[in-house]
């Protein structure tokens, strides 16, 4: 280590310490009531490991945010493809767009999908006045809801991440194909996706963990036919289970840990998350 | 000297003011730093003698309403100020409190069954019964560790445009999907719920407890497909603004509301209505200590209790009250005779042994 280098490490020492702290040490308090309340031992996962609702709960979310996950991605990446595609200006006004539901908070969005999807909703309306349906179509306040919610909360999030992978690809290697006889397809399929897994995996975990704990979409849109972990947890805190909450949100933790974890070992991955280019 | 000594005087008639509670801590330090002495006087016994009732409900327009019909009466007669807190009074908020050292609430608005729930963990104190006074309260309204402060009833309520002006005689109609078409919906929090799923199925008033849940579960299994489930009372009643559901196990106050703002095209039904006791509940080392016991005390006069019937709905607890009812009053009172002659009682001490592992159930089967 250089002197700079361990001047450089010595300034991060505040953030560290803060993080200590305010962040890991009343965190690591309340987790630790998993295995303290109500008494000592690991009752709580025990309970967990045999309870049918923990099962189904679980199974509920990691469907869900798969099905989230898969939609995303896809919705994304073709966001992404185009956007790369535009010329500044248009591009400036279509990044635009894509940022504008950031300012919108999770409630409203919520509401806005429910007035939208509902029974007497404007999109079964306008289906139904067009003469496509003749019964409303259920459309919310189940999974379909849930998953539609959440794809729209996650959709910017993937856009900018999979924007950042396709603009750093060296686009020579396009012309150097073309120059070669390569129709479009094959261009996209052996130059373009290839090239773009590094982006859409990066992608593909943070939308995947980001949903593994959503409360508020799931409660408002899934209307108690969709339940969620992080909902779930908060049912056990209304009870008073504290030590059942804590023991479920250990087991979030290590899940999203695990899933980090797993990526990381392909080196690729790694250097996009360390934020290096491509080793 | 004369000067100091009369500073002196009037710091200790402010003080005696504020032990009496005709003014509050902050007017008290106000007073005192005009006269100079803010500083001779321990910071402790300004907390140790709080004049003020820190009431702590679930917001909204319960604010305004419980400062009116608890808050003012007492304060008109005590002379202790009554600032209500709407942050909601959620048992886990009550035990982290608690647990902190650092509880802010003298009196907590929740359920009978919150109240025993709270006292297992021993984060609430006994009703002190020396000063409250029960008999003001109708039988079983009055508990160890909580007293009805109102009441207040789920009941089926129906879009009657859609029923073509049919009441619904029971819940054994919520049931009826050939006489009633539509979607329904139901509370996601299981109080109340699987009691009218019985007594639907017909089992008798008297053997609805302990509740047979697996009987309940597959009569309700073929109507999840026509069921929402709502979360919160604002929910439930956009439920039914929306048209998206033809009946409901809603709360009696928003049924009310509904009835109001749709010249009663939505209205609902007292057949069959599940009663729950709301109940005062005091935390362990609540600031204003046993003073509250005198504003719980007051809270139970028939006046205060009317005042919040008709500012929110929620239905009075002393059989006094239902004296003085109107007859616009009676319509929306929950514990009238003539409401009551099929209602049911929700069993709090059933659901202080059950409800965490019958919660979990019922959200596994309904998901």
């Amino acid at each position: 280590m250089t002197t700079f280098n361990r001047w450089a490490f010595a300034l991060t020492l505040p953030a560290v310490l803060t993080t200590l702290a305010l962040y890991v040490a009343p965190i690591t308090q309340v987790l630790t009531l998993s295995v303290t309340d109500p008494r000592p031992g690991l009752g709580n996962y025990e309970g967990l490991m045999t309870s049918n609702a923990v099962a189904k709960v679980a199974a509920t979310t990691l469907n869900v945010s798969l099905l989230t996950t898969i939609f995303t991605i896809a919705g994304a990446y073709a966001i992404a493809f185009g956007l790369v595609h535009m010329r500044v200006g248009p591009r400036r006004l279509a990044m635009f767009l894509v940022l504008v539901p950031f300012w919108v908070s999770v409630l409203v969005r919520a509401f806005s999908w429910i007035t939208i999807l509902r029974r007497e909703g404007v999109l079964n309306s306008a289906l139904s006045s067009l003469g496509l349906i003749s019964e409303p179509l259920n459309l919310v306040y189940n999974r379909i809801g849930v998953v539609i919610g959440m794809v729209h909360y996650m959709l910017p999030f993937a856009v900018l991440l999979i924007f950042a992978n396709l603009s750093g690809i060296d686009r020579r290697i396009m012309q150097a194909a073309r120059s070669l006889g390569a129709r479009p397809a094959t261009i996209f399929w052996r130059i373009w996706l290839p090239l773009s897994v590094p982006g859409l995996a990066v992608a593909s975990v943070f939308v995947f963990i980001y949903s593994l704990g959503f409360l508020i979409t799931p409660a408002l849109l899934g209307a108690g036919r969709t339940v969620m972990i992080a909902e779930f947890i908060s049912v056990q805190m209304k009870t008073l289970r504290w030590g059942v909450a804590t023991a479920l949100s250990v087991l979030l933790l290590l899940l999203v840990a695990l899933s980090v974890l797993a990526l990381m070992r392909r080196p690729a991955l790694r250097a996009a998350f360390e934020g290096r280019p491509d080793p | 000297m004369s000067q100091s000594k009369f500073s002196q005087d009037a710091a200790s008639i402010a003080l005696e003011k504020f032990r009496s509670g005709e003014i509050d801590r902050r007017s008290l330090l106000l007073a005192l730093g005009g006269l100079g002495l803010a500083v001779a006087l321990k910071p402790s016994v300004g907390f140790a003698e709080a004049s003020e009732i820190v009431l702590c409900n679930w917001g909204g327009a319960a604010v305004d309403a419980f400062q009116k019909a608890f808050g003012e009466p007492f304060t008109r007669k005590s002379g202790t100020k009554v600032t209500v807190d709407g942050a909601g009074p959620s048992t886990s908020a009550i035990r982290a409190m608690v647990e902190a050292n650092a509880v802010t609430w003298d009196a907590t608005d929740g359920g009978m069954t919150d109240a025993v729930t709270l006292s297992k963990g021993g984060y609430v104190q006994p009703i002190d019964y020396k000063i409250v006074d029960r008999t003001k309260v109708g039988p079983g309204m009055s508990a160890e560790f909580g007293i009805g402060n109102y009441v207040f009833s789920n009941v089926l309520t129906y879009d009657s445009a859609k029923t073509k002006g049919v009441a619904p005689a029971g819940w054994a109609d919520f049931f009826d999907t050939e006489k009633f078409p539509g979607k329904r919906t139901m509370c996601k929090w299981v109080q109340g719920q699987l009691e009218a799923v019985l007594l639907a199925d017909g089992v008798p008033p008297e053997k609805i407890y302990p509740l047979d849940v697996d009987r309940a579960f597959k009569k309700l299994k073929p109507l999840l497909p026509n069921l929402i489930f709502w979360d919160a009372g604002a929910q439930s009643q956009q439920l039914f603004r929306d048209g998206e559901v033809v009946m409901g196990n809603i709360w009696h106050t928003r049924a009310s509301l509904l009835r109001k703002e749709t010249q009663e095209r939505l209205t609902w039904t007292w057949a069959q209505n599940l009663l729950f006791v709301s109940a005062w509940s005091v935390p362990k080392n609540n600031p204003a200590g046993a003073k509250v016991f005198d504003f719980i005390n007051s809270s139970l006069d028939p006046e205060g209790q009317i005042t919040l019937l008709r500012l929110m709905g929620n239905g009075p607890t002393n059989p006094k009250a239902l004296e003085m009812l109107t007859a616009e009053d009676r319509k929306i009172s929950p514990s009238t005779p003539e409401n009551a002659t099929t209602q049911f009682k929700v069993d709090p001490a059933y659901y202080a042994e059950n409800e965490a592992d019958l919660q979990n159930r019922y959200l596994d089967f309904i998901s």
